[in-house]
């Protein structure tokens, strides 16, 4: 088959509603007949991609077998469970609050993650000030891989911002990630007590790039939004009637004490462009092509692409399940 | 100097070193990713006593094993 020429409309669905009942009848007979469950655990935040992941478990099971859950700690955005909650109410299921701040607090989460921190700027004080990881604008325009940056911010408003040397970067995203490892712990026992399974929430972006935690929101039975490229995920949510307020969120990583969006952390550039990009490159465009249609130079979009391959080829490992076939 | 930092790199990134030539691109080939640039970072402070300013990440220093040499004896010459 040929390819369509490459054009800003490509990734567009045609028909959303064949989208969403064609995930429906596969997400019931996974769940059903593969995995022999009866119904669904959904970890929600009141982001757009766990929200729209309940509308399709509810339009699969029915609300009485869907089951919400909210895993809020102490760093969460107190947004998220107003809109969670707006959520669950629109879609009639149960819903669950588990904070997990005491787990997390036996893990020494915020412990480990502020002596790393406090390494790096001695300065800090977790009682009073926010931080966070971020990737400068330097890097974005580099061949360079991104090296990360602390950037806390003190209780009056002043901001510093340093490099992290590698034993404090991977400290502090050790420690991070008791979060989502929690979460999932108790999405396990919630499923298991109810014979359920667990619904991952992550996007194709965050599966293919590698933006999620090995085992944390990594950890699921089934990621039924996990081919659709974000602005898909939009395009489906209007459709399935998620409420407005959510749709219109910036998507936020809801990980460390200060706001952060997606796209400061990981992505580097807007949804819209990098679904076409990363579509483009998984499907072998060439870059004069994908740059004429783009409005940007044949050399940024190579760079891009060559971005996009190391992601992929780097977060290999988290995508991996355990290597078992030892005979 | 140049095979300490080829040493290096192979070591970090899981590389033959006879892949990596002098003028070999460590990014544009995809060799380095952001821990083996961090973990680069902290073998030049460790190993020859140079920190790497902010301003000074960019291809031109890092780009590969004769330019890192080139930038460690461009920083050296500055502080002697």
């Amino acid at each position: 088959m040929t390819k369509p020429v490459f054009s800003k409309d490509l990734i567009k669905i045609n028909d959303v509603q064949a989208t969403i009942n064609h995930i429906v009848e596969r997400l019931k007979n996974d769940v059903t007949r593969v995995l022999r469950r009866q119904g669904a655990v959904v970890g929600i935040s009141g982001g757009i991609d766990s929200s729209v992941t309940l509308a399709l478990a509810v339009k699969a099971f029915g609300a009485d077998k869907v089951l919400g859950v909210m895993l809020p700690e102490k760093d969460s955005s107190g947004d998220s469970k107003a809109f969670a909650l707006k959520l669950a109410n629109k879609f009639g299921i149960e819903v669950v609050e588990e904070n997990i701040s005491a787990a997390l607090d036996g893990f020494a989460c915020y412990q480990r993650r502020d002596e790393a921190v406090k390494r790096v700027i001695p300065s800090y004080n977790p009682d009073s000030d926010k931080m966070k990881i971020v990737i400068p604008e330097e890097f974005i325009n580099s061949n360079l891989p991104p090296v990360f940056y602390l950037t806390v911010i003190f209780a009056d408003g002043r901001e510093q911002s340093e490099r992290l040397p590698m034993a404090e970067y991977l400290q502090i995203v050790a420690a991070s990630n008791f979060k989502q490892r929690s979460r999932m712990t108790m999405l396990y026992y919630h499923a298991e007590a109810r014979h359920y399974a667990v619904i991952g929430t992550p996007n194709k972006h965050e599966v293919q790039q590698g933006f999620f935690v090995k085992y944390g929101d990594g950890g699921a039975d089934v990621m039924p939004i996990g081919d659709l490229y974000k602005t898909q995920v939009y395009e489906l949510a209007h459709a399935l009637g998620v409420p407005r307020e959510i749709i219109e969120r910036t998507p936020t990583t809801d990980t460390y004490s200060a706001e952060q969006t997606q796209e400061e952390f990981f992505y580097q550039m807007p949804f819209e462009a990098m679904d076409l990009l990363w579509y483009a490159w998984e499907n072998g465009y060439q870059p004069e092509e994908v740059a004429s249609v783009m409005g940007k130079e044949r050399l940024d979009i190579e760079r891009i692409f060559r971005n996009f391959e190391r992601k992929k080829r780097t977060t290999d490992y988290l995508r991996r399940p355990p290597i078992h076939n030892y005979n | 100097m140049k095979d300490k930092i080829r040493d290096f790199i192979a070591e970090a990134t899981y590389t033959d070193p006879g892949i990596i030539k002098d003028d070999t691109l460590i990014f544009e080939e995809g060799i380095f990713d952001s821990m083996a640039l961090l973990n680069l970072i902290t073998f030049l402070e460790s190993e020859f006593g140079v920190v790497a300013e902010d301003t000074d990440l960019q291809e031109e220093n890092f780009g590969s094993v004769q330019r890192i040499a080139d930038y460690l004896e461009r920083k050296r010459a500055l502080v002697s």
